[in-house]
């Protein structure tokens, strides 16, 4: 049986530059097992790049990155073998149903499942049943995001990572999505979740760390000495906390 | 399942729910049958009319009354080229050289009656054949199925989500070039089950339509590599559409057009005038049988007359004017053979620009290759000529021989009420003539002539592979 390093996502003072501008500057973070890390910041602090090195879809120009153990930089494939991505825009098949493409995702990543599982999984994700067979081509940004939800839920992965996931969703939505993250926290998968929503952070997460200029400005606990003050951290951040703030 | 197999699975997927590619598919499946259905009946009903018309003109010859020799030899013989089976599959230059030649002595007249210059201008925009289809149709059908399997992906973000499953680059890539190779041979197949059909034939040999069909395959899956490499490397759908097309219509459109016509402003060919001008030239050069003080027919008399120890040529055992007839059709005829042979080199000349042409067009490979297995390449309508005029040659010899030897000098030269009569000979001989019989290429010259353009095009797939593989490594690359 394969032993998970813990922690499953492990970022050492990564360097990474677009040109002559740096975009990561000496970020250091770290995602233990069976945790959720909320990772916010403003535009082009480097949330993106940070996913992006995660993901192997961009070269670090120093430090280390290890996804369970294995550089993405050097070994990709192998890299995103550990991991499930959930990307704002969610990009799917629309010539197959919502139960085609997670069978036809899921298939691709070496794991069977078989049609009441997918269904179980689309229905866990919010995705009413009446929409498991119809072709994507009609599906709204919400219900492609709840099928690749399914995918990300379905596949027994040590890491899953998060960009933007409730951008597209309603408030009710919104909830059901952070219950069903609790759950794939509590069988141990490591969470890294990038997001403008502070609030929505805040309900789930068990660390937010603040990102800015290509680094950690500050990072809280839900369990720590300061534990999440909403109000105060959107004050020094100007991020995402408006309608508990305002 | 592999991760290739379900991407390949899931491209033929797509393309069977999209309703537009499973008509242009259809539609191809239709116009390859059509073509082998309409290209095998036109093929056998060429072939029944030459064979008949060659035993019309057979017996036409045979038929001839008790006559003097020379008058048949100006009589002469129509012969017709028979077509071989293959020509079913790919009629190359037939409808354009001509299939049939009047034999008569001292003329060694061209072909004629080429499909082409019988019918109306359209025809010259090709025949609809099943090597058409395959070389020119199915390409287009292919880019229009490919082009954006690969940009695709990367336009609407899948490409990622693929990845992130673990799928490699190559594997994607493997996968579509599976799904384009799998829709590549399905388009191909009514060809193939057609050429098998032609291989029950009698006279059609396996090894050409072998490497015929390895030919077609590999010339198809060139244009998958070709189609994935431009899809992998252009960043949108539209570009690369835009772009395969251009490639298409250059190179299987307009080089092969082009090319003959360079290769003809390059190395001028001439016309009949100007050849027929030039032979009555060089016939007025040679000499005058007919004339007592020419050169050359003057030493030829007294080299005769020597040699049989005679004085006059009215004392030779031999009719002289016979004679003269053989050594006039020898000179004739080496004056012609040196004109044909100077007029294959240019036309060799023009192959070779035209095949150097296939570094720019794997299409014009392909055509040679295809001709060339069939037999119905330029070196097939050189052979027929070769054949004819060596059957025309030892014909004509044959008949000044019979003047020569069964015909009296001075029968042959008397103008009395009963010359005419005693002139003639026996109208047996023309019977005991042998007919003419065309001998095709065979199996393994046929083939051995297609590997030239066999060799060009796996070169060109070996070199598609390759930029294929390049694409591959860029494919979502990370600075």
């Amino acid at each position: 049986m394969q032993t998970i390093p813990d922690p499953p996502i492990s970022i050492q003072s990564l360097t990474l530059s677009y040109g002559r501008a740096p975009v990561l500057d000496g970020l250091t973070l770290q995602v233990p097992a069976g945790s959720i890390t909320a990772l916010l910041g403003g535009n082009g602090a480097g949330k993106s790049t940070t996913l992006a090195a995660l993901l192997g879809f961009e070269r670090a120009d120093g430090g280390t990155i290890a996804v369970c153990g294995i550089d993405p930089g050097s070994d990709p494939d192998a890299a995103r073998r550990q991991m499930a991505y959930l990307p704002e825009n969610v990009a799917l098949y629309d010539h197959l149903s919502a139960i085609e493409n997670a069978d036809y995702l899921l298939a691709l990543s070496g794991e069977r499942h078989d049609r009441a599982a997918i269904a179980g999984a689309l229905a866990a994700a919010g995705l009413q049943d009446q929409a498991w067979d119809r072709r994507l081509g009609g599906f709204s940004k919400g219900m492609r995001q709840k099928v690749a939800i399914a995918v990300a839920l379905l596949r027994a992965v040590p890491v899953l990572l998060l960009d933007e996931p409730t951008s597209g969703l309603d408030p009710r939505a919104t909830a059901d999505f952070n219950a069903l993250l609790l759950a794939v926290r509590a069988r141990g998968t490591a969470v890294l979740m990038v997001t403008h929503d502070l609030l929505s952070a805040a309900d789930v997460a068990d660390r937010i760390a603040f990102l800015e200029r290509g680094r950690v400005a500050h990072e809280v606990a839900a369990d720590g000495p300061d534990r999440f003050d909403v109000r105060a951290l959107h004050a020094r951040f100007q991020i995402g906390g408006e309608r508990r703030a305002a | 399942m592999s991760p290739v197999a379900l991407i390949a699975r899931d491209e033929l997927r797509l393309m069977v729910r999209n309703r537009v590619a499973v008509i242009a598919f259809a539609l191809l499946i239709l116009l390859t049958l059509v073509a082998v259905a309409s290209s095998w009946s036109h093929r056998q009903r060429i072939a029944d009319l030459r064979a008949r018309h060659q035993q019309a003109a057979a017996d036409a010859f045979d038929a001839q009354p008790d006559r003097h020799p020379h008058r048949v030899v100006h009589y002469g013989s129509f012969i017709f080229r028979p077509l071989g089976p293959l020509a079913a599959f790919d009629p190359g230059v037939d409808a354009f050289t001509g299939n049939s030649m009047f034999l008569e002595g001292h003329r060694q007249n061209t072909a004629n009656f080429g499909d082409v210059r019988q019918s109306s201008l359209l025809v010259r925009f090709g025949q609809l054949s099943p090597a058409f289809v395959l070389q020119v149709v199915a390409p287009l059908l292919l880019v229009f199925l490919g082009f954006a399997a690969v940009a695709r992906e990367r336009e609407r973000g899948t490409l990622r989500v693929l990845m992130m499953q673990g799928v490699s680059r190559g594997q994607l890539v493997a996968g579509k070039l599976a799904a384009l190779g799998v829709v590549a041979f399905a388009a191909a197949t009514p060809a193939l089950i057609g050429l098998t059909a032609i291989a029950a034939q009698p006279g059609a040999a396996p090894l050409p339509m072998l490497v015929l069909g390895i030919g077609y395959l590999a010339y198809l899956a060139l244009w998958c590599v070709v189609i994935l490499t431009v899809s992998a490397l252009v960043p949108r759908s539209r570009d690369a559409l835009l772009a395969l097309i251009a490639l298409w219509a250059v190179t299987t459109i307009l080089v092969p057009r082009l090319a003959p016509d360079i290769a003809g402003q390059m190395h001028t060919l001439r016309n009949r005038l100007q050849t027929d001008v030039a032979i009555a030239r060089d016939l007025r050069r040679m000499g005058d049988s007919h004339d007592p003080d020419d050169p050359h027919f003057a030493a030829f008399k007294a080299a005769t007359l020597k040699r049989y120890g005679a004085a006059r040529v009215e004392d030779l055992p031999v009719n002289y004017k016979g004679l003269l007839a053989l050594e006039g059709e020898r000179l004739t005829a080496a004056l012609f053979d040196r004109y044909a042979a100077e007029s294959f080199a240019v036309q060799a000349r023009q192959n070779a620009v035209v095949a150097g042409a296939s570094a720019i067009s794997p299409a014009i490979a392909l055509r040679s290759l295809s001709m060339a297995a069939a037999g119905t390449d330029l070196s097939g309508h050189r052979r027929f000529l070769e054949q004819a005029e060596r059957y025309r040659y030892a014909l004509v010899q044959r008949l000044n021989r019979m003047q020569a030897e069964g015909v009296a000098y001075a029968d042959d030269t008397a103008t009395d009420a009963g010359a005419d009569r005693r002139k003639r000979v026996d109208a047996a001989n023309w019977r005991a003539m042998p007919d003419f019989a065309f001998r095709p290429a065979g199996p393994g010259t046929l083939a051995r002539a297609a590997l030239p353009g066999l060799a060009v095009v796996l070169l060109w797939l070996t070199a598609a592979g390759a930029l294929l593989a390049f694409a591959t490594y860029r494919l979502g690359a990370r600075r």
